[in-house]
């Protein structure tokens, strides 16, 4: 699947959220190599300083549920829809942090798994792009 | 918090070298990441000591590791030093800070030591310069 934006040679900008630095690292090294531009933080503070105080116009956060920081995970994806409705926000959990995850689920919607199944991050992006492209 | 100022430089070539780059100042690191990225390095990056230790614990080979001294944890930037130096001799690491005096982190065994703010293109010649030899 690849939308028209994607042919041009446009691709999203993403933000990474993940306090695991190699688990951060292999997901952020495996967009770059894919042509996308992708920011590292490794917590919910660095996070919201990337949104709230830089004109990087991320497209994607993909956030780590147990993510630490002032604000947790689900808090960071809370506000982010709560202030920044254009921009698309994807929990992740661990296989340990899924039980936490499903009792949110009904406010914060599906996820990705950790750690990241590359392939099914890049179909995840390109299919929000897709969506964009079609409103 | 402190500032890296940006200016421009001729690139050099790409595959320039592997770099783990340890800052917690969020901003800072990324700025120094990204440019390092657009003049060819790979880079790794991690927020604190302890995340560069975890890093290096799990294999990773790098050409040069560039870190601050001041950072939240356990390891701040001159005990990862001194693990650097007691664990892989032969990698540089070059140290910043906007405290430190030069001597204390050459003492240490850092191959450079840049002041805090620095620009951008001193971290780069001073990557460079640390990896010339290797």
């Amino acid at each position: 699947m690849s939308s028209d934006a994607e042919a041009g040679g446009l691709k999203d900008a993403v933000l990474i959220v993940d306090g695991d630095v190699l688990s951060r690292h292999a997901i952020a090294d495996y967009l770059r190599h894919c042509g996308y531009s992708v920011v590292e933080a490794a917590s919910t503070d660095e996070a919201m300083t990337a949104i709230t105080e830089l004109s990087l116009g991320i497209d994607v956060i993909l956030c780590d549920v147990a993510a630490i920081g002032e604000r947790s995970g689900f808090e960071l994806a809370r506000w982010v829809r709560e202030n920044r409705p254009g921009l698309e926000v994807r929990l992740a959990a661990s296989a340990e942090g899924a039980a936490t995850f499903a009792a949110e689920l009904c406010q914060t919607g599906p996820h990705l798994d950790l750690p990241y199944e590359p392939g099914a991050v890049i179909d995840y992006i390109r299919q929000l792009r897709a969506a964009r492209d079609r409103v | 918090m402190q500032t890296i100022s940006i200016r421009t430089r001729e690139l050099p070539p790409a595959n320039a070298g592997r770099v783990l780059v340890v800052e917690d100042e969020f901003l800072i690191r990324m700025i120094v990441s990204d440019y390092l990225r657009e003049i060819g390095y790979t880079v790794v990056e991690a927020c604190s000591g302890d995340e560069a230790v975890a890093v290096l614990r799990s294999g990773v080979l790098f050409d040069v590791v560039f870190t601050d001294v001041r950072m939240p944890g356990s390891t701040d930037g001159l005990a990862l030093l001194a693990y650097v130096r007691a664990t892989q001799p032969g990698l540089p690491v070059v140290v910043t800070s906007g405290h430190l005096l030069p001597a204390l982190a050459l003492a240490g065994g850092a191959v450079e030591f840049l002041a805090k703010p620095c620009g951008l293109e001193q971290v780069a010649e001073a990557l460079c310069a640390a990896t010339s030899g290797r």
